[in-house]
């Protein structure tokens, strides 16, 4: 099988900073696979990387055929990698449609038509359908992040990345979010890459987890492999908190 | 009734209001005052679909103005053709500009457009002087033919032009073009994340943003019989953005009403002599102190009981 994404030592500097260094990894369609790592480790750039929001300096990433360097984001997104960001970004001021219509509006999507039925489809499918017509700013942050989701959505990806999805809910809207982002995966078919912190929803979502360090990879495998590990918890121990316990 | 019908109505009865009153006034310097007001709301609405969906504020509207009016007073008073040619060439001429200081700077994030629209009109503004063999320095180009000999003819025509102008922009702006560029005022970063390519919607909007201010520009020329260095003025762009947050910004009717509200008030004050321009500051103050979103677009929304 052919790999949907080829990240191949992907290197990224900020003036002596050495963010992402020789990154590579490989996604297969229908994966679902997690980004583990402490903060700073990288995570985040590595996302920008692969959707055009910063420019590499060395290294390929290789996305359905097409190669990603240099590509502006909307143009990555038309290619069908979709993000979503870890503050939730809404477009303030505009109702909950609107904002998902946007992503309706895409190239790669447009032409299909029905905007606005296909705009209030993915809002039933996120849980938003009944606050269609809100103001995004009168929205909790549990729902901004549904809506993020069904804004990338809507550009109708093949892999999404999810930034940290979990990041500032409250315990009981894990759960659900946690489901939803495995009924995307189960019934969608979608090719899924989600950065996390917490362990427990990394068990229980992702069957492979990248472990980043410092820019680097440190380790691949299963997640009950990757806890067990002994740079991750290097990584980990000696930091703020240890990931065992953290969840 | 519908929104849409509730707006219809209520639009209509605004265009009746202002195609009576010069009937019911009948002065010649009153109309003429009206002329240039509607001239204003061209002006007004047109920065409004750019700079008031896109939050992108161009501090120099004015470019676009005195390029429309320039153009339309060249192909005139220079070549002698006739004035209507002035119209649809003074918006090319506009739309070149705009080409020229949009292309560059708004693919960039951060204040260079709206200081390159500054620059860009003032530079112009210096240009016509240091080239006064050819544009006549600060006497500009006089004796224009009008495009009408009855001034109440011209009066009609240029609310025409303000309705056409309003309805086109207002049509758009409705659209999946205007939902597109308010995501953008937004948040940009994430509007290119749901696939949009959103260099080439500032691009676009500001060309047709510049299109309508270059065609009142070659209107006000039109109307005055001759142009000065003043259509290139910071101060007219400066006034045409308080119209529009009078008006309401990103409404694009409201500035039409924010422009003719405040092109009139000098006139509405002149009983008061001296004190007008104190007057006219205090409520200009006011107006932007105490209702942030506008004074005439929430006005709309009661009447016409809309939500947004």
């Amino acid at each position: 099988m052919t790999a949907l994404l080829r990240v191949d030592r992907v290197t990224k500097r900020f003036g002596g900073l050495v963010a992402v260094k020789d990154v590579s990894f490989e996604l297969q369609p229908g994966e679902i696979t997690g980004v583990l790592g402490p903060n700073g480790a990288g995570k985040t750039t590595l996302f920008n990387l692969l959707t055009g929001f910063i420019a590499m300096d060395l290294g390929v990433a290789e996305f359905d055929g097409h190669s990603l360097g240099g590509l502006a984001p909307h143009r990555v997104v038309n290619l069908g990698l979709a993000r979503t960001f870890q503050l939730c970004r809404p477009f303030r001021g505009m109702s909950v449609i609107d904002n998902v219509t946007v992503g309706c509006l895409a190239p790669r999507v447009r032409g299909e038509g029905g905007i606005e039925a296909r705009a209030r489809r993915i809002l039933g499918q996120v849980g938003l359908g009944a606050k269609a017509e809100a103001l995004v700013d009168a929205l909790p942050y549990g729902d901004l992040r549904r809506l993020e989701i069904a804004r990338a959505l809507a550009t109708k990806p093949k892999l999404l990345l999810l930034d940290e999805p979990f990041a500032g809910l409250g315990s009981n809207e894990i759960e659900p979010l946690s489901q939803l982002i495995r009924r995307l995966h189960a019934e969608e078919g979608l090719t899924i890459l989600i950065i996390e912190h917490k362990l427990r929803e990394f068990m229980q979502l992702v069957r492979r987890v990248i472990a980043m360090d410092f820019g680097e990879i440190i380790a691949i495998g299963p997640p009950a492999e990757i806890v067990r590990h002994p740079r991750v918890v290097e990584a980990y121990i000696g930091r703020t908190e240890a990931p065992l316990g953290a969840a | 009734m519908g929104r849409r019908g509730k707006d219809a109505i209520g639009a209509a009865a605004v265009f009746a209001v202002l195609a009576l009153i010069p009937l019911v006034i009948r002065s010649d310097y009153f109309t003429g005052i009206l002329t240039v007001s509607l001239i204003f709301g061209i002006w007004t609405t047109s920065w409004d679909f750019m700079s008031g969906l896109t939050g992108r504020e161009n501090f120099g509207h004015a470019l676009f103005i005195g390029a429309g009016a320039y153009t339309a007073a060249f192909l005139n008073g220079k070549f002698e053709l006739t004035p209507w040619l002035g119209l649809p060439v003074g918006a090319l001429a506009a739309v070149a500009f705009s080409l020229v200081v949009g292309f560059p700077t708004l693919r960039l994030r951060g204040p260079y457009f709206a200081l390159a629209m500054l620059a860009a009109a003032t530079i112009m503004q210096r240009l016509t002087r240091i080239f006064w063999e050819y544009t006549g320095g600060e006497e500009g180009i006089p004796g224009l033919d009008p495009l009408f000999e009855s001034h109440l003819v011209m009066y009609y025509f240029c609310l025409g032009a303000l309705a056409l102008t309003a309805g086109v922009l207002l049509l758009l702006a409705r659209s999946s073009w205007g939902t597109i560029l308010r995501a953008i005022r937004g948040d940009e970063a994430a509007c290119q994340a749901a696939g949009i390519n959103v260099t080439f919607y500032k691009i676009a909007a500001l060309m047709i943003s510049s299109a309508f201010a270059g065609i009142g520009g070659a209107l006000y020329a039109d109307y005055q019989e001759a142009v000065t260095p003043d259509v290139f003025a910071v101060a007219l762009s400066i006034t045409i953005i308080i119209m529009a947050y009078v008006g309401g910004i990103g409404t694009i009717y409201g500035p039409v009403g924010g422009a003719i509200l405040l092109a009139m008030l000098p006139e509405l004050l002149r009983g008061l002599g001296e004190y007008r321009l104190w007057v006219y500051s205090l409520v200009l103050i006011f107006i932007l102190y105490f209702t942030p979103g506008g004074l005439v677009a929430p006005i709309w929304r009661r009447f016409t009981g809309t939500a947004r």
